[in-house]
């Protein structure tokens, strides 16, 4: 029972870093009808700016140039999207294509620039005891951004114009243009809004579990399992569906073989196309 | 006696050229080695032009297709020296069993959520492969695969791997002339018109997948017993963007496209410095030519005023007018 509770804490440690990354994944299915699969790439490329800008100059300085970064990557993507929407009206393959190949890219650069070795920090040296359950103060400053980004997304979202405009480009664009929504621009301010976002979880994964060069995908990965585990709807459902992916996957780690529980996110995933919720619920095919 | 002539354009281009080049480099080892490395990637390549370039489905996991077929052989004939001919079997079967059925349950009217489907199963099997133990090698893989009995040969090689190149061409070109092929560019251009008009969605575009799923083991299995060696790292997810690459670079929609696109991306592939650097290159190309030509080089002749007249071609993208009406039939349902 001690054991299960303690894997569940570390879960949840985990879990929130998904559930940031679910943000980016969400945010931009509601506003372009896309995946990016380069949202993890960003996350790696914030990351390990922050520690290598982190540890030549100062931690805050490494931390906001790795988020400023993850942006211009995520902007690039966003002028990438806009050249392609000119030639290829209304194919959403073709970005997720596109992505495929920036998340490579982006793998290929920090390979080059910051090498093989894995990137982590652990800044704090004790734990704090709660009900027997050793747990980082890590954990604490996870859940606290996550939450506060958790309402910063949804009142962006949804009790803004910019969000009403957002969702409204997202659903029907045709209709949008015509009723002088700019939609070209807000499709270009999600993605930097959603590399900011990335490049948060980022540094947050920096500080919790770690990453290397090629965690790139496996972070899309899991952030997408953790957007659509309770429907692609709200920033607030791929919150929890993180946390739900990141319990799982530590207590099974826990108990079994733990190369083995990183396949569950990668399961969640799957159970989730399977059961047509993801389908269903995303238009992009559709709109063919 | 016309048509088939129009129907099998391409691969007699390529028997042509294939000709020539074989008489050019035959004694060459360097060469009829590049041109073995150019045939399994125009294996792979082509697999990504059936699935992509036909059906619209994006599978960013064909690599992995060609590694269960390159690790299926591999266990067979390196750790029970059984005949290369059962990997053969195996490299062709299994890749097809994994896909129909991840396609079949996963395949809702939904490119997109296939198109995921695929990098999960790429993931999943990376992480397998890694976890294998002694079955699969673990990190370090399998090696002291046997050459192929019948070309030990590189010369032989040379023309087993593209004989294996020749009748996937053949067999792509039947499947584009066919009411099946026709069906599968209806449901790339507009799904809701490829549902109106009877074609069974799901069906084709899972039969679709594993067709190419089954080319891409087959690249896999050349690739095992051409280079003795196998690991997780040999067909990953790099190869897959490649693969895309190259087709995307050559024209996915035609049959001589990826052909061109692997032995271009090979050659180019032998002047970039290091392996690290890879990445960036194919990752900013594939970008690029998105950008540039979105129907490769192949696509290029349309653009110069010489229309090709394969019936591949006649599929073009849905007009605004049935995007609008597909958008009206969504929104009252």
């Amino acid at each position: 029972m001690y054991e299960l509770l303690e894997f569940s804490s570390r879960g949840i440690l985990l879990g929130v870093t998904y559930g940031l990354l679910a943000f980016p994944i969400s945010l931009l299915f509601i506003a372009t009808d896309t995946v990016d699969l380069a949202v993890g790439a960003y996350a790696v490329l914030g990351g390990a700016v922050a520690m290598f800008v982190g540890g030549s100059v100062n931690p805050a300085v490494g931390i906001l140039m790795g988020i400023l970064v993850a942006v211009l990557a995520s902007a690039a993507i966003g002028s990438i999207s806009l050249m392609l929407g000119r030639r290829q009206k209304g194919d959403p393959l073709v970005l997720v294509l596109a992505s495929f190949g920036f998340a490579i890219f982006l793998e290929s650069v920090v390979l080059t620039l910051f090498g093989k070795d894995p990137f982590i920090r652990q800044p704090f040296t004790y734990f704090w005891n709660i009900a027997g359950i050793r747990i980082s103060p890590q954990a604490g400053v996870n859940v606290a951004i996550g939450l506060l980004l958790v309402v910063a997304v949804y009142v962006l979202l949804y009790r803004t114009s910019w969000g009403r405009d957002v969702r409204a480009s997202a659903n029907n664009e045709r209709a949008a243009l015509l009723a002088g929504i700019p939609v070209r621009a807000l499709r270009f301010s999600a993605f930097v809004l959603a590399g900011l976002l990335a490049g948060i979880a980022g540094v947050l994964v920096l500080y919790t579990s770690g990453m290397d060069f090629a965690s790139g995908m496996h972070l899309t990965l899991a952030g997408f399992g953790a957007a659509i585990v309770f429907g692609l709807h709200g920033p607030l459902r791929g919150f929890f569906g993180g946390l739900a992916i990141g319990v799982v996957e530590t207590v099974s780690a826990g108990y079994a073989n733990g190369g083995l529980a990183s396949l569950v996110p990668l399961l969640f995933i799957f159970a989730v196309l399977t059961l047509g919720r993801g389908g269903r619920q995303g238009p992009a095919g559709v709109r063919a | 006696m016309n048509s088939l002539l129009t129907r099998y354009r391409s691969v007699l281009v390529l028997i042509a050229g294939l000709a020539v080049i074989t008489l050019l480099i035959r004694d060459n080892t360097v060469w009829l080695d590049t041109s073995v490395v150019i045939a399994i990637y125009s294996l792979i390549a082509l697999s990504v032009g059936i699935s992509y370039g036909q059906a619209g489905i994006l599978s960013v996991a064909q690599a992995a297709f060609a590694s269960v077929g390159a690790y299926a052989t591999a266990i067979v004939t390196a750790r029970y020296d059984l005949p290369a001919a059962l990997g053969l079997l195996l490299a062709l079967l299994l890749p097809p069993l994994i896909a129909y059925p991840l396609a079949r349950v996963v395949t809702r009217l939904n490119a997109l959520s296939l198109a995921i489907a695929t990098l999960v199963f790429g993931q999943a099997f990376d992480i397998i492969l890694r976890e294998g133990g002694d079955f699969t090698g673990g990190y370090i893989g399998l090696s002291g695969i046997p050459p192929l009995p019948y070309a030990s040969g590189l010369l032989q090689f040379h023309f087993v791997a593209w004989a294996a190149v020749l009748i996937i061409a053949v067999l792509l070109s039947n499947l584009i002339d066919s009411p099946f092929g026709r069906a599968t560019n209806t449901l790339r251009a507009d799904t809701l018109r490829a549902v109106a008009d009877g074609v069974n969605v799901p069906h084709v575009r899972s039969a679709i997948l594993a067709f190419s799923a089954s080319v891409a083991g087959l690249g896999g299995w050349l690739y095992a017993h051409h280079i003795a060696y196998i690991g997780p790292d040999s067909l990953g997810p790099s190869v897959s963007l490649s693969v895309l690459l190259m087709a995307v670079v050559g024209g996915a929609q035609t049959v001589l496209g990826p052909i061109i696109g692997a032995a271009l991306l090979t050659l180019l592939f032998k002047f970039i410095p290091s392996q690290e650097v890879q990445g960036m290159f194919y990752g900013g190309a594939l970008i690029a030519v998105l950008v540039l030509t979105p129907n490769g080089l192949m696509g290029l002749r349309t653009v110069f005023g010489k229309r090709a007249k394969s019936p591949s071609v006649k599929a073009e993208r849905p007009t605004t007018k049935v995007a609008a009406g597909a958008a009206t039939v969504r929104g009252a349902s």
